[in-house]
């Protein structure tokens, strides 16, 4: 056999060979990890909108889900709204929750963001950035408030902490969830989620 | 060449020729996770296990394979192990995947793996093949878990996540970052190099 007939062939049977073996690998996993994305989902759900039992998905786009929080029953009990936007490094996902009349936020979770460790980072930590964004009142653009406070009652209703050294991380997460809530208010109000 | 014993080929890893250390290979991967000694041990793992997989195929058919293309070949296999291990984290390890981020997938192009192929298995027996590529391995676990030691304590005062050093200690937040990954890792190069020296000196 020529040499490059058999660079051809040796090139290809690898190649067929590796193609099965991950097809194979793809098919017993797929479920595993789409599984492990919805069970992150449901999680996350259930800690911004809580009491909720079942969740069902009433709105997509790019960068922006809407999910209902209902109880046991099927009442509606808030809206959760998954969305990410730029940050200081890469995109911040995150997800917040509201109640049904769009009267405050109830809460607020980082889903995935890289952001700088120690700095940026620290929008994951509940002691320095989450907690100050429990039940924050949304009839209005939520502020920043600077500098960082020390405890929530050092905040108005419609503040939400800066983190000492990564003011740009936390105006982009205000911004995120500025932006979706503005969304938010025009589907609700154009009746965009209803009749699901 | 086969004079050396079985066991000299897996310690050479460890110390004579450390990939990290003593090669410098692979520092793309070395220095971007070892933030946190469980990114570097999971790292550590995944390019075990792309290593030693990708060594037993290449010892396995090395003679099959014509030279021109043997580079190729090999990226095929590393990569197609390389996936596998990326999917068997997403499936079953899904936080640590989350948190290796791309890094994953650039095992492909890590250079320990690639270069073990190419310097070793492309020229030796299975067996021989497998205990080299368990001491490099090893080797490279190693050189993650002491580079995010240091990182993790200096820069978070914890280990593995757990608080070791108390309040007085203020982190290192620089230790973390990219930069306190090449200043962690050129002073432990000094320190490998300065007791290599000495070592060196006793022997003649």
């Amino acid at each position: 056999m020529s040499l490059s007939a058999r660079m051809i062939l040796v090139l290809t049977c690898v190649g067929l060979i590796s193609g099965g073996f991950l097809a194979g690998v793809g098919l017993w996993t797929k479920d595993k990890i789409a599984f492990n994305i919805q069970q992150e989902i449901e999680q996350a759900i259930k800690t911004v909108v809580p009491g909720t039992a079942v969740s069902e998905k009433l709105h997509e786009e790019r960068a922006f889900t809407v999910y209902a929080g209902k109880t046991e029953d099927g009442t509606l009990i808030g809206y959760a709204v998954y969305a990410s936007g730029t940050g200081f490094q890469d995109t911040i996902t995150l997800m917040f929750g509201t109640d049904i009349e769009l009267q405050k936020l109830t809460r607020l979770t980082i889903l995935k963001q890289t952001e700088t460790p120690g700095l940026g980072a620290n929008i994951e930590r509940d002691d320095l950035f989450l907690k100050f964004w429990e039940d924050r009142n949304i009839q209005a653009d939520l502020t920043l408030h600077k500098p960082a406070a020390s405890s929530p009652t050092e905040l108005t209703s419609t503040e939400i902490n800066t983190i000492t050294g990564a003011t740009i991380s936390s105006e982009a997460v205000l911004n995120i969830v500025n932006l979706s809530l503005e969304k938010l208010k025009e589907k609700i109000e154009t009746g965009q989620l209803e009749g699901r | 060449m086969e004079a050396k014993t079985l066991s000299s080929e897996y310690v050479k890893g460890l110390w004579d020729e450390n990939p990290v250390f003593r090669q410098l290979l692979g520092l793309c991967p070395t220095l971007a996770v070892t933030n946190a000694v469980i990114n570097g041990i999971a790292m550590g793992l995944a390019t075990t296990f792309v290593l030693l997989l990708s060594s037993l195929v290449v010892s396995l058919i090395k003679k099959v394979i014509p030279n021109q293309v043997r580079i190729a070949s090999y990226i095929v296999i590393i990569a197609s192990f390389v996936t596998v291990a990326d999917l068997f984290l997403q499936a079953f390890f899904y936080p640590i995947s989350k948190a290796l981020g791309p890094y994953v997938p650039l095992i492909v192009v890590n250079c320990v793996i690639l270069g073990r192929q190419e310097a070793f298995s492309s020229k030796n027996s299975v067996g021989r093949s497998m205990i080299d590529a368990l001491g490099m391995s090893t080797g490279f676990v190693l050189a993650l878990l002491l580079l995010s030691s240091v990182r993790e304590i200096l820069g978070a005062g914890t280990f593995l996540g757990i608080q070791v050093l108390g309040s007085w200690f203020k982190p290192w937040i620089i230790m973390l970052l990219p930069a306190g990954a090449f200043i962690a890792f050129g002073i432990l190069l000094g320190l490998a190099l300065l007791i290599e020296g000495k070592t060196k000196k006793r022997r003649a």
